[in-house]
């Protein structure tokens, strides 16, 4: 299922809390990887970024009024 | 045997107070069989107090020496020989992730090495003294550590860092820097520098925010403080326990394996830092401290983020880390807190809980909402005023705030929370039944300090 990108770094969409004020658009932007909790805050995926929403996620992190969103790679 | 006693000849020779003879291996000091370990005896404390009883007796310089010889150099070649011991022995950091301090040092010698040495003597942990017994009572071996690593990492520069309020503990670190000082010790400039009295004043991402020019409060680590720490220089920042354990790894070799931890076990109206000994189990360094466990009692391990678990699980547990894992526990800072079956480890817990909400940072939605949240749905579960779907509603929130902040503050939390209903799980029954058993007027064991 990951052969493909067994020689591609792997990617993962990360939130800075600090700058996070909750206003959601990445939620909007990136639905299907972004959820919120009971607060407004979002709640991202631990697991790395699948190729396909790459896009996206990169659109969320553009749109964050904060700047609170980066994408980098996963940590081993 | 002659693994131990070559490394300690090793670590002997390099003393930089006895300069290498000619035939540096003719007058040979015996190498110490066994060195003492870091306390020799329980210290008292009270509940709140940050003072160590006045039974106790402070190391100056020259009982330090006496009793655990001299420091070795690790500076230069000699920092790699210590690496390697620090190695083979595995000692780990006691903060959560349980770092091997190896590779921390390590990462900071490929990140350049320079940069700063902080002892992390900001003890956060309200139940905890052990970091506060060990630099009262035994300085030099902490500052022996700091110097150690300071020489390891090519830098002269240190700092002790504190809580303000650590007033006894200020004192013996700068009576000791100043006994130092006039042995002509000056390995390493070190400056006491003071935190605000605060939970999160100790966490490792606060203390290199404060000593950057910033607020004392945790920040989103992108990189190891090892690698880029104050100022964004390679920092080794450990914990008063870690250094000490260095300073006697050092004099040792690795062939020695480690002592016990140190623990503080909770009494009513006392805490008692207990030196663990080696394969003793924690029913035993309880017994020891003379704090009585009721046998259908329960336990608060490792502080204030840490684990409840029934007593009868853990009395006959070797008090090592690595034994408590399997049981979902760790020693953390080393609190044990046993709680009598006739106490309610709910009201405990949800006290303990209050004071978490009360000292988070503010700065991660998830923790800054979520804490309080849960705070207010446990208060219900210890007054016996469960509401429907309350329990299900606190493990959802639990379950939001794991993880989420940019420290551990809020994971702990959870993770006493969760293994409180766990444990306690009976008596949110009957509370939910009929109402709050009668533990919940029974006075606090855990200490609660007031949130500025």
């Amino acid at each position: 299922m990951f052969g493909k990108s067994k020689h591609q770094e792997q990617e993962q969409l990360r939130v800075d809390p600090l700058a996070c004020d909750g206003i959601g658009i990445c939620a909007h932007l990136a639905a299907g990887i972004v959820t919120v909790d009971s607060w407004g805050y979002p709640i991202l995926p631990t697991r790395p970024l699948a190729r396909g929403d790459r896009r996206s996620a990169a659109a969320a992190v553009s749109a964050c009024p904060r700047r609170a969103l980066f994408i980098e790679p996963v940590r081993r | 045997m002659t693994g131990q006693h070559a490394a300690a000849d090793r670590w002997l020779h390099a003393v930089p107070a006895a300069p290498p003879t000619a035939d540096d291996r003719a007058p040979a000091p015996a190498p110490l069989p066994t060195l003492p370990g870091l306390l020799d005896a329980p210290v008292t404390f009270g509940s709140t107090s940050r003072e160590a009883g006045a039974e106790s007796r402070a190391h100056d310089l020259t009982s330090h020496l006496a009793t655990y010889g001299s420091r070795p150099d690790a500076s230069g070649r000699h920092a790699e020989d210590l690496v390697a011991a620090l190695e083979e022995v595995a000692l780990t950091g006691r903060g959560g992730g349980h770092f091997r301090v190896a590779r921390k040092w390590r990462t900071a010698l490929a990140a350049g090495g320079g940069g700063t040495v902080v002892a992390n003597c900001a003890e956060g942990e309200p139940a905890s003294a052990k970091d506060a017994a060990l630099l009262q009572l035994r300085p030099h071996l902490v500052l022996d550590g700091m110097a150690l690593a300071a020489e390891a990492l090519g830098t002269r520069e240190a700092i002790v860092w504190l809580h303000k309020g650590d007033h006894a503990t200020r004192v013996a670190v700068v009576r000791a820097l100043a006994e130092r000082h006039a042995q002509g010790d000056l390995t390493v400039a070190v400056r006491v520098v003071e935190g605000p009295d605060h939970y999160l004043t100790g966490e490792s991402s606060s203390v290199v925010r404060a000593l950057s020019g910033g607020p004392a409060l945790p920040y989103l680590t992108r990189q190891p403080s090892a690698v880029h720490g104050i100022g964004g220089r390679p920092t080794l920042l450990h914990n008063a326990e870690t250094l000490a354990r260095i300073a006697l790894v050092a004099r040792r070799g690795g062939g020695v394996p480690l002592e016990a931890p140190l623990l503080t076990v909770v009494g009513r109206g006392r805490r008692i830092v207990t030196p663990a000994r080696v394969g003793e189990t924690l029913g035993e360094v309880v017994a020891r401290s003379g704090v009585v466990a009721d046998p259908r009692g329960s336990v608060l391990l490792g502080g204030y983020g840490g684990t409840w678990l029934p007593w009868a699980d853990v009395l006959r547990v070797e008090a090592t880390e690595d034994a408590f894992r399997p049981l979902g526990a760790s020693l953390g800072a080393g609190v044990v807190a046993p709680l009598a079956a006739h106490e309610c480890g709910l009201a405990e817990t949800s006290r303990v809980l209050d004071y978490l909400a009360a000292s988070s940072a503010r700065q991660c939605g998830p923790c800054l909402f979520g804490l309080p949240a849960m705070a207010t749905l446990l208060q219900r579960v210890a007054a016996g005023r469960i509401g429907r779907g309350d329990l299900r509603t606190l493990e959802r929130y639990a379950a939001e705030v794991s993880g989420r902040g940019a420290c551990h503050h809020p994971d702990g939390a959870v993770q006493l929370t969760r293994s409180a209903l766990r444990t306690f799980a009976a008596d949110v029954r009957r509370h939910q039944h009929d109402g709050p058993c009668p533990g919940v007027d029974q006075p606090p064991l855990l200490p609660l300090p007031e949130v500025f």
